[in-house]
């Protein structure tokens, strides 16, 4: 049933909700944007499984760009099938498929569906967050290039790269998991078993108390021995490094207040601190885990391998042979199809290679490259197929090796430089322990003189309530709550130590292709003599007909409802385009195609010629991101700012007027130069935030203090960096910096309240006559009033900042 | 190699509606006469000649049969057919045995009968929400392991690898209740049908409220958390708000619940520490019930065009509300100083039957609403008629509730009040004829709610009149794979089949253990202080509590007189623990009709 | 009070079998994915009219 007002807005297709370019496509009295997302609903619609479009609307994924029929020949051969599966026996395979494209629980219930759509499959699972299906099949009866295939059909095509041929990731560990459900068991049981004496048990009932005291002294043992175990690790390697962390005086505690409880409970003089050690372990753990949450759909570690296929066709005799990449061989013949990355350097010996760097170079325009010219690997492809004659293994290509550079600058520099950046946090519980250490032996000293039986008592005592616990408490709470609203702001970061790297940044530094600009949209302006209505619809006609990413922009920028005809076209690859429009002749390219004459131009443009008349030229440059220009406004005022750019200087003027006179500007930037810039800056004191979206940046990235890597969708990749920004988010930037500087206020701000709670203890302590009952009431009150400040600052903050 | 070979293909299978058709009749049958006889009992309150006159028939003996009714038949046989359509569904799974499910709902509606045969006739052994004699009692155990056999074993075949948050609250349900009803049941035998507790005095008051606590948290709140868990996504189709919530609410939720019972017995004998944990522990209850009830109302968030539209949800809404309010007014109730005025009065009758007619009564409803058209392969009949059982529903809970709070309330000031000579300003009896009226407008509210429920029927009938009964609902799914290389195998596969083993294993040890560690405390000389004057009971003083016991006088009476200046003036010197040390079981009763 | 130890054992063994339980729930990944489980208890596993019976 269409609804009446659905003419009245823009068609959107029923599938993947896209804008459809006209009302052509039709089926069932839906609309469509393309035959793709048609054909897949014709598939679900035989299946019985249009169920997936009532759960959401338009859920599907756009199918505009086709893929190729044999692109998952590969999967067939034996060889790469061994360690794609994660089981096989003669009957059945398990496979994990990573498929990027999940995202609402149609897509759940359309892949748990599979078996409908492909006899062989029995199951398949999805996990959500992870976006992975686990199938398993028969091998009798289908075969994993045609289950990739039926997933490919119905929009989920599995990313497969060189990186699922390397080990399997490793198991998540859930040692921290276990030992926070065994230390809240106990906590809970010990604080029930600790109540009736605080509330006051009758004297009378001593057996009682004494059955309590010692199921007490029973359930801390495992909280001991096992719960605190990474307290005891951590402190013990920050120790063999002569640091002392902030885990070593938490250990310290742990095991005074137990061995002083202990000694209370078999010597029948009280009943311990059990209830407050399993306390703070339990609580200290819950710290720890929400700050180490770690977001698993995302990777910040990439290498090349994540962006590479694992295979690729070989022509050996005239016959295509998916062949996996660490298998390819200098003298290989590699057939490469439009949209496919060039995976090793060689020497192009058939076709026209159109091949776009800017993942590499940054640079915004595919580069013309023809027969007997060397490409370099990196690529992508863009028009026609390809072949290359490999020169150099895929492990010895300009973008591996580039790569390599960067992990050896890893281990020589920055190694060093991250020993030195220590959280402050165990800088301030250094001077803690200090000052607890000396107010100890004042004590020792003092009762030693006045009153040697309480020695002991008060020492102990002090150890006991003046653990650092709060600082590590409020330290993992207010990290774990900021990371949890960066999060939700789409703003990942690596891990809790990120934050106080980003608010330590001095120097910012962008790239500008894909960072400050997107790659998806240009600005058109034109120039020269002015073109009719009609004549733009002419323009735009020839413009679709080709797949050159200008053209395209242009076609899209002029784009209109009425139909045009368009006969005899004609692509120069790299040149320009030429064809006649309803009879007229008309030629767009570049100057040199279009006029005959090279003319330098600054920027890129697209020249017009109808019926042998010049009229003008698009000029394209390009589109900053929304809200960028504010957000440098914004930031060049506190930081200092530099743009880093593999492209031409075309924008220069621009981004100069963006940020400042004072703001440095290179173009022509290679990855190594981008590195050494970096470094320089280093060398002359700086915090560098590097902001960047490409492997040409992933030097910069990981040599500057913090990278930040730009993604469109969080499920792109991303070279490795410390911390992943959405692209739409990038001009909150500053908030986020922002939040992350509120983050160490908070942190001390919730210490010194503990150390309010802290000195209170003291002043039982020191006089050896700290009650458990006392310790009872400070640990919980402590502990939760500074849950309290932390994640209600926190998020106040955010709330205010409107994160 | 043989596991791989069945587990080879998608599987067609059938769920069993017939016995979440029989659960859900039985929902109804019992719901009625449970609520038909609460009305009488509570007419009975301000016009006692409508008890006919008949013994069986009067208040004490009616309120037993009232509770259980509403607890065991009612709100059991709808969590029953709740878990069995469920169950099998979030399993992906048929029930494990046919033969075990029919055991269970005719043994469970057997153990129904008689006690609604035993209660009347006076067979009872004198333990609120435990009052079936002993026999009924290992009954249940029985036909509890038979549940539990059938739900691990569907559990175990299941067809889908995650447990859903529901799933988490049946088992908790089953393994709590089947250790509460075992130490609660603990008595002695002196005939076919009587037994003693074992258990005396204040020691007795301790178990039984432990108990009492419980049955309420593991029979009246998780089986129906479970409800709303999986019904309430289904009916707005939507995912619950948030599963993590749902996790931690569960895991604190049944934690803390255990200890919160004492606070039924706040100034009384109990000792002031155990009292105390009470408290505080019912207190933090507050936090993982909320949890849930959030959890519940955000599902809807953004679906409450959907609750305009569907009776379903208006009933689901008003009961997670109502739960809402419960266990806030739950951890109030037991602060002391409210607990002071509300003991004993009215006031809890209306704190249970928020619960009870707005948490259990409507959720109740709303499933049956949801899983009868759904196994007719049918709609509703009438959603108007369902709207107005739903505002009859409302209003009549409304009505049983304030005056009740009110009665309670002002009864209580009255019990306290003093003239400035130092005399009781009121004499009981003017507490009573005082809220006489009160006791009228709640048995209104009861009617109302009873005709909504009657309306119910009828929509039913119609609905299923229209439809046609599915007794299998077919469905298919995958098994569950595992990957197991072939070498490995054998003690892979005893690993994966070890959390039941597991849970198994650790319920034996923890028998053995428990068993180990009680009978010496047992032998132990108990330490409740003895007073010299108390006597064990003379027969003919054992013959009089067998009567007072029988005939349901703890109902509206108590033994426990507690410290307080208006007791003491009217009943004597308060109770102290040494008076009970021969009550097996104690009468403390938990509300006060009537003077002692 | 010795009823207490009763009740205590009681309660200390419901608590520990529904540690193993929680144990055994994160061990089988029980918690790991929050997003699919909710979500999927929403689909209805009615068998399609197209497919063949096997």
């Amino acid at each position: 049933m269409p609804s009446p007002d659905l003419t009245a807005k823009k068609t959107q297709c029923y599938h993947c909700g896209e804008t459809c370019p006209n009302e052509r496509i039709q089926r069932q009295e839906k609309n469509f944007c393309c035959e793709g997302c048609k054909m897949v609903y014709q598939i679900l619609n035989q299946s019985d499984l249009c169920e997936y479009y009532n759960l959401n609307e338009n859920p599907g994924i756009s199918q505009q760009i086709k893929l190729r029929k044999d692109k998952f020949a590969f999967l067939d051969d034996e060889k790469i099938q061994v360690q794609l599966l994660s089981f096989r026996d003669d009957k059945q395979v398990h496979v994990t498929f990573y498929l990027p494209q999940i995202h609402c629980s149609s897509c759940l219930y359309l892949l748990e569906n599979l078996y409908r759509l492909n006899d062989g499959v029995i199951s398949s699972k999805v996990n959500f967050t992870r976006k992975e299906v686990d199938i398993v099949l028969l091998t009798g009866q289908t075969s994993l290039r045609k289950v990739a295939e039926t997933l490919t059909s119905i929009g989920y095509e599995p990313y497969i790269s060189l990186n699922d041929l390397k080990e399997k990731r490793p198991a998540i560990n859930k040692s921290m998991v276990y030992q926070l459900g065994i230390a809240g068991f106990c906590f809970g049981n010990i604080m029930l078993m600790s109540f009736p004496e605080y509330l006051g048990i009758d004297a009378s009932e001593t057996g009682l108390r004494s059955i309590f005291r010692w199921i007490n002294f029973g359930l801390a043992i495992p909280v001991l021995l096992y719960s605190a175990l990474p307290f005891y690790t951590s402190s013990w390697k920050s120790l063999k490094h002569k640091v002392l962390n902030i885990d070593a005086p938490i250990a310290l505690a742990i095991i005074i207040t137990f061995i002083r409880s202990a000694y209370e409970v078999i010597s029948g003089i009280g009943g311990g601190y059990f209830d407050s050690m399993t306390g703070i372990v339990f609580f200290m753990l819950a710290g720890r885990i929400l700050q180490d949450k770690t977001y698993r759909q995302l990777s910040f570690e990439r290498d090349y391998t994540s962006y590479f296929p694992i295979a690729i066709s070989v022509l050996k005799e005239e016959k295509e042979i998916p062949t996996a990449l660490p298998d390819i061989k200098p003298g290989d013949t590699l057939l490469i199809h439009n949209e496919e990355l060039i995976p090793a350097d060689g020497i192009l010996t058939k076709g026209k290679a159109f091949i776009d760097y800017s993942f590499v170079t940054g640079e915004s325009l595919p580069v013309l490259k023809e027969v007997g010219e060397l490409v370099y690997a990196g690529g992508k492809q863009t028009g026609g197929n390809i072949e290359i004659l490999v020169v150099k293994e895929v492990a010895q290509s300009y973008l591996t090796k580039l790569w390599n550079k960067d992990a050896q600058i890893d281990i020589g520099v920055k190694k060093e430089e991250q020993s030195k950046s220590v959280s402050f946090v165990h800088l301030l519980s250094r001077y803690f322990t200090y000052i607890v250490l000396s107010i100890a032996i004042a004590t020792a000293v003092y009762w030693q003189i006045n009153d040697p039986a309480r020695l002991w008592p008060a020492v102990t005592s002090i150890f006991i309530i003046a653990c650092p616990c709060a600082l590590l408490l409020s330290n993992t709470f207010t990290n774990g709550n900021i990371l949890r609203i960066l999060g939700r702001n789409h703003f990942y970061l690596r891990s809790a130590q990120t934050i106080d790297d980003v608010a330590k940044a001095t120097h910012i530094v962008f790239d500008k292709t894909g960072t400050l600009t997107t790659t998806q949209q240009q600005n058109i302006s034109y120039k020269g003599t002015e073109l009719t209505a009609y004549q733009q619809q002419q323009v735009a006609a020839l413009a679709a007909c080709s797949s050159h990413p200008l053209s395209k922009a242009l076609a899209k920028h002029l784009s209109t409802e009425k139909r045009t005809d368009v006969a005899g076209f004609k692509e120069t690859t790299g040149q320009g385009i030429e064809g006649f429009a309803n009879d007229d002749l008309l030629k767009l390219g570049s100057c040199k195609f279009v006029t005959g004459i090279a003319e330098r131009q600054t920027g890129t443009a697209i020249f017009i010629n109808i019926e042998n008349k010049l009229y003008g030229y698009f000029l394209f440059s390009n589109h900053y991101r929304e809200a960028i220009p504010d957000l440098l406004k914004k930031l060049k005022g506190n930081y200092r700012l530099s743009v880093l750019s593999g492209d031409n200087e075309a924008e220069k003027e621009n981004l100069q007027r963006l940020l400042g006179k004072k703001a440095t500007l290179l173009f022509h930037q290679k990855p190594e130069d981008k590195l050494q810039y970096i470094q320089h800056l280093q060398q002359h004191g700086e915090k560098v935030m590097m902001i960047g979206d490409g492997l040409n940046d992933a030097g910069a990235l990981k040599q500057s203090d913090i990278g930040i890597a730009v993604a469109e969708q969080t499920n792109n990749f991303t070279p490795s960096s410390d911390a992943i920004i959405e692209a739409k988010q990038l001009s909150r930037l500053n908030k986020f910096i922002q939040l992350c500087r509120a983050n160490r206020n908070i942190i001390i701000a919730s210490f010194v309240l503990s150390i309010v709670y802290n000195i209170i203890g003291l002043f039982f302590a020191v006089q050896g006559n700290l009650s458990p009952l006392v310790a009872a009431i400070l640990m919980p009150s402590s502990s939760l009033s500074i849950l309290l400040i932390t994640f209600g600052s926190s998020s106040l903050l955010a709330k205010r900042m409107k994160l | 190699m043989q596991e791989t070979n069945q587990s080879m293909q998608v599987e067609k299978f059938y769920y069993d509606n017939k016995i979440v058709k029989a659960f859900g009749y039985a929902t109804v049958i019992f719901g009625i006469v449970g609520m038909i006889v609460g009305l009488w009992a509570a007419i009975q309150m301000y016009y006692p000649a409508i008890s006919l006159n008949l013994a069986p028939t009067t208040f004490g003996r009616l309120r037993p049969l009232h509770t259980n009714a509403i607890i065991f038949a009612f709100v059991g046989n709808a969590s029953f057919a709740g878990i069995y359509y469920s169950l099998q569904r979030l399993c992906k799974a048929r029930m494990w045995s046919d033969k075990l499910s029919w055991i269970h709902f005719w043994g469970w509606q057997l153990i129904i009968v008689a006690a609604a045969i035993t209660l009347p006739l006076g067979l009872n052994n004198g333990a609120e929400y435990a009052e079936l004699i002993w026999p009924i009692d290992i009954a249940i155990a029985l036909v509890w392991i038979i549940f539990g056999i059938n739900m691990f074993g569907t559990i175990i075949k299941r067809r889908e690898k995650h447990l859903y948050v529901a799933i988490w609250f049946y088992i908790a349900t089953w393994v709590t209740v089947a250790l509460l009803h075992i130490v609660r049941s603990i008595e002695l035998p002196y005939s076919a049908t009587g037994s003693y507790s074992w258990y005396a005095g204040v020691q007795d008051a301790l178990v039984q409220w432990w108990y009492g606590h419980n049955a309420v948290a593991f029979f009246l709140t998780t089986p129906v958390l479970w409800l709303m868990y999986y019904f309430l996504p289904k009916a707005a189709n939507r995912p619950v708000y948030s599963n993590r919530l749902s996790i931690i609410h569960f895991w604190s939720l049944i934690f803390i619940y255990i200890w919160a019972g004492p606070h039924h017995l706040l100034y009384t004998a109990l000792p002031d520490w155990a009292q105390s944990l009470g408290v505080v522990f019912s207190i933090m209850l507050i936090m993982p019930s909320w949890g849930g009830m959030l959890n519940g109302l955000f599902t809807l968030r953004g679906a409450w065009d959907k609750v305009r539209e569907d009776p379903v949800l208006k009933f689901m809404v008003v009961a997670i509300t109502c739960y809402g309010m419960a266990t806030f007014e739950g951890p109030l109730l037991s602060l002391k100083s409210v607990n002071a005025i509300s003991h004993f009065s009215d006031w809890t009758i209306g704190h249970v039957h928020i619960g009870g007619l707005g948490w259990n009564g409507f959720m109740a409803f709303a499933i049956l609403y949801y899983m009868i058209p759904k196994m007719w392969g049918t709609s509703l009949y009438s959603k108007k008629l369902a709207t107005n059982h739903f505002w009859l529903g409302t209003i009549g809970i409304i009505i049983y509730a304030v005056p009740l709070y009110w009665a309670g309330f002002e009864q209580s000031l009255m019990w306290k009040q003093f003239t400035p000579e130092g005399q009781l300003r009121f004499d009981f009896m003017q507490t009573v004829t005082n809220i006489k009226y009160m006791y009228v407008a709640r048995s209104v509210g009861g009617t109302l709610y009873l005709i909504g429920a009657f309306i119910m029927v009828y929509n039913l009938y119609k609905t299923i009149a229209k439809g046609t009964f599915i007794p299998n609902e077919a469905a298919e799914a995958a098994p569950i794979v595992k990957a197991v290389s072939q070498k490995k195998e054998y003690w892979h596969r005893v690993i994966e089949r070890k959390p039941l083993t597991m849970l198994v294993l650790s319920l034996i040890l923890v028998a053995i253990g428990g068993l180990v560690q009680m009978i010496p405390t047992f032998l132990v000389k108990s330490n409740v202080p003895t007073i010299a004057s108390v006597k064990p009971y003379t027969p003919l003083e054992l013959q009089g509590r067998d009567i007072y016991v029988r005939e349901g006088c703890y109902t509206c009476h108590s033994q426990m007189i507690r410290p307080f200046r208006d007791e003491v003036a009217r009943y004597g010197e308060y109770s102290k623990a040494g008076e009970f040390v021969y009550d097996h079981p104690f009468q403390w009763g938990s509300k006060r009709t009537g003077p002692d | 009070m010795s009823v207490i130890i009763i009740l205590l054992i009681a309660s200390i063994s419901v608590a520990a079998i529904f540690l193993i339980a929680f144990l055994w729930g994160v061990k089988s990944g029980q918690f790991e994915d929050e997003y699919s489980p909710p979500s999927r208890i929403l689909f209805d596993d009615k068998p399609s009219s197209s497919t063949k019976t096997k």
